[in-house]
């Protein structure tokens, strides 16, 4: 249901907010859309979701490990497709 | 609410001990032992935070300097306890190992602390106030760290001065402290600026634990009443660390399990 009323960044940004907190998670999302993507965080679509997972990919493995980070991206990709 | 017990639990500590000291008067192998299971503790946590990541992660190479750090000061707390290094009884050369380890100690905590505050920006974390409060936060907590590091620094640096090189480690050690407290700002803003996230728990607590040491400082320079708040402090510190380091663990495992 979530999927349906959400836009792509903001089901990303509401997965990460129990770990980041809801300004980094929504900060980071939406400078990933712009700087691999040259778009606003509204404009993403499923299509981009495999770009946007790699772009949060460094910020997320500093903070909690490249086995966390990749843990919590698929888990992102799986429940946000 | 496990990490809020892990938040309260150096403060319990304090008051215990607090207690116990009123009561008792702080006799020295009471003293002596509880600083040795504050420094085991700091060193498990340390431990359990590099169990967290895996070889080549930043955050693994910041606790593993901690505990390096924790491991230094340990291991001269312990030669402590030998006669020939106790004090007044401590040679030249004893006298030189007890303040080399003090100094390793002060070095690998100080890389453990700036690989930790420097995280927020390889992460892109953004801090809270901008520049501008970025800049406050650090000029307050630097004009803090000298003020209570400051003092100590300067008269060692005078007695050196004077011809008394075992100053040296003193005046060097008190650099390095005042480095360190420094970095409490960016620490805190990281905390801050994760609030809402579990990720805020781990760098809220090193930075309980940094002001901890802040404290210990001031309590060194001020010296109230004969009470030992250094010792309070210290403890305090170091639990923090421990609390901090559990945290760690904590959230990674967390991110871990959530995402199965």
């Amino acid at each position: 249901m979530t999927s349906l009323l959400s836009s792509i960044s903001e089901q990303v940004a509401a997965r990460l907010t129990p770990y980041i907190g809801q300004f980094n998670a929504r900060m980071w999302v939406k400078a990933v859309a712009r700087r691999e993507l040259g778009m606003t965080p509204e404009e993403l679509t499923a299509a981009h979701l495999a770009t946007l997972m790699e772009g949060l990919r460094p910020s997320l493995s500093t903070l909690m490990g490249r086995a966390a980070a990749d843990d919590l991206l698929l888990h992102i990709a799986r429940e946000v497709c | 609410m496990r990490f809020r017990w892990l938040a309260v639990f150096p403060l319990l500590y304090a008051a215990v001990f607090g207690a116990v000291v009123s009561a008792l008067g702080a006799p020295a192998p009471f003293v002596t032992g509880q600083r040795l299971l504050v420094r085991v503790l700091a060193l498990a946590g340390c431990s359990l935070a590099v169990s967290a990541f895996e070889r080549g992660d930043h955050l693994r190479r910041a606790w593993l300097w901690l505990a390096g750090g924790v491991i230094a000061i340990l291991l001269r707390d312990l030669l402590r306890l030998l006669p020939s290094f106790q004090a007044g009884a401590a040679g030249p050369q004893a006298q030189a190992v007890l303040s080399g380890l003090g100094i390793l100690a002060n070095l690998c905590l100080l890389a453990g602390v700036w690989l930790l505050a420097r995280a927020w920006k390889m992460a892109a974390i953004s801090l809270p106030g901008g520049r501008s409060g970025v800049v406050a936060v650090a000029l307050v907590t630097a004009l803090l760290a000298l003020a209570v590091a400051a003092p100590g620094a300067l008269k060692s640096a005078r007695d050196l001065a004077g011809g008394d090189w075992s100053s040296l480690i003193l005046v060097v050690s008190a650099v390095v402290d005042i480095v360190t407290l420094c970095l409490i700002a960016p620490l805190l803003l990281t905390a801050v600026s994760l609030r809402g996230g579990l990720f805020s728990w781990p760098w809220g607590l090193v930075t309980a634990s940094q002001l901890s040491w802040l404290l210990y400082d001031a309590a060194a320079t001020l010296t109230p009443g004969g009470f030992p708040w250094g010792e309070v402090f210290r403890g305090m510190a170091e639990n923090y660390l421990f609390a901090a380091g559990l945290a760690q663990l904590f959230v990674v495992q967390h991110v871990r399990r959530s995402s199965l």
